[in-house]
């Protein structure tokens, strides 16, 4: 019953991949869940501040923040646009990072949204 | 097992708890590189450790560097977590005291498998100094009493004399040997030679302080280093060990025997600049005295000689 709204997922995470790292605990993949929501809104400040400032440095951190949480929940597509991020900051190629954070937004925005109702389907 | 894992992303944190406390690990988790340090540095801290490469005060790498300088006598597993998978990185890592790497996202399999490798150093570490301290014991302690041997006895009363000298202390040197020891083996036989001995062993034990020495000297002999021995109590001292021996008939296969000690002794002030062959040369010239008068008795060296 729970697999079945996880399933829900699968347009973002690599589901089999996600359910093998968490060996099988639902448990606790609806906690990361939460993790990953509560952890969030402040690290997209963080990239934002970062992006408006032109740190560089601070861009590669805040988007390799970024990736790991990504990377860790399997959500593959959108974890690779943050380690572009991260590796165009590294590179000091600063034009490419705007293209990629207006790809990046919109799929870390849509995903946070299918989580919140996700989570939101599972409390009741 | 402990283990530490160290990463600043509290999603990843939780799960390397989780997946770690299921598989049996007693898991610390800190979320910075200064805590990881310092709690990897205690003596009791764990002996392995996760740590991501990027966190905040001190990175993966600076961590691996501390605890090495830190914790150089015993050897402590080091896995760094790394999204980086480039060689130049991997070298960078392990170079800074890295056992081994981990790539993030990591496999849960891989992770308790990379562990398991690490606990396989531990262990053999672990039997390493085992059998080191085995044969350390074996080296310095007589194997039928379990008396420290001649050569450590010796050792430590040298080493006993230094330290008096040092802080103008005394140190009192008993040399016991039992009496008619020969007549045991020849008429029982060495085994319940070797019983009397060991009897003789836990006696001289329960006579004296916890940080006295005693030890086998020869076959017979028992040489006993009391520290920190006021000289004027050598001698009653010297008496207590021998009516130890005496006070009972030692039980062994053959019935209850009675065994006596003739014993030598010697007081040694701090400012004398007396070396250990003179120091074992007149405690053990007043043992001959001892055994002179008729055994079962003792000796101070030093003493004038009553004559008749």
């Amino acid at each position: 019953m729970v697999m079945k709204s996880f399933s829900s997922l699968g347009e973002f995470v690599n589901l089999p991949e996600l359910l093998d790292r968490v060996e099988n605990d639902e448990d606790l993949l609806t906690e990361l869940f939460a993790l990953f929501q509560e952890d969030l809104p402040e690290s997209r400040k963080a990239l934002e501040a970062a992006i408006d400032g032109g740190d560089l440095g601070e861009i590669e951190r805040a988007a390799h923040r970024l990736k790991g949480m990504l990377a860790n929940l399997s959500a593959k597509p959108t974890a690779a646009l943050a380690a572009e991020i991260e590796s165009a900051a590294r590179a000091g190629n600063a034009q490419k990072i705007p293209e990629l954070v207006s790809m990046f937004d919109p799929q870390i925005s849509a995903f946070s949204a299918e989580l919140g109702s996700f989570t939101a389907s599972a409390r009741e | 097992m402990k283990i530490l894992i160290a990463d600043d992303d509290s999603l990843s944190l939780r799960l390397l708890q989780k997946t770690l406390e299921r598989a049996g690990y007693e898991v610390t988790a800190v979320k910075d590189g200064r805590l990881a340090a310092d709690e990897m540095c205690r003596a009791e801290g764990p002996r392995l450790a996760l740590l991501d490469w990027m966190m905040p005060e001190l990175d993966g790498p600076a961590v691996c560097r501390e605890i090495r300088k830190q914790r150089s006598e015993r050897h402590v597993h080091l896995v760094l977590l790394t999204s980086r998978d480039s060689k130049q990185d991997i070298v960078c890592g392990l170079e800074s005291g890295a056992d081994d790497y981990l790539v993030k996202p990591f496999d849960p399999e891989e992770l308790k498998a990379r562990l398991r490798s690490g606990l396989r150093i531990l262990q053999l570490e672990d039997n390493l100094l085992e059998a080191r301290e085995e044969m350390r014991y074996k080296a310095t302690h007589d194997s039928l009493t379990s008396l420290l041997n001649r050569g450590m006895i010796v050792d430590l009363l040298a080493r006993e004399l230094t330290r008096a000298r040092r802080e103008k202390g005394c140190t009192v040197v008993v040399l016991g040997d039992l009496d008619h020891f020969k007549a045991v083996n020849d008429t029982y036989g060495h085994p319940v030679g070797d019983e009397v001995l060991r009897e003789v062993a836990r006696r001289l034990l329960g006579s004296v302080r916890s940080y006295d020495f005693v030890g086998r000297y020869g076959g017979e002999e028992f040489l006993v280093v009391l520290n920190n021995c006021d000289a004027s109590m050598a001698l009653s001292r010297a008496e207590q060990i021998r009516n130890a021996i005496k006070r009972a008939p030692v039980s062994t296969a053959n019935g209850p025997l009675s065994i006596t000690m003739s014993v030598g002794v010697i007081a040694i002030l701090g400012e004398e600049p007396k070396g250990v062959d003179e120091i074992l040369r007149e405690v053990d010239h007043a043992l001959y005295q001892a055994k002179d008068a008729g055994r079962n008795c003792c000796r101070l060296a030093g003493a004038p000689v009553l004559t008749q």
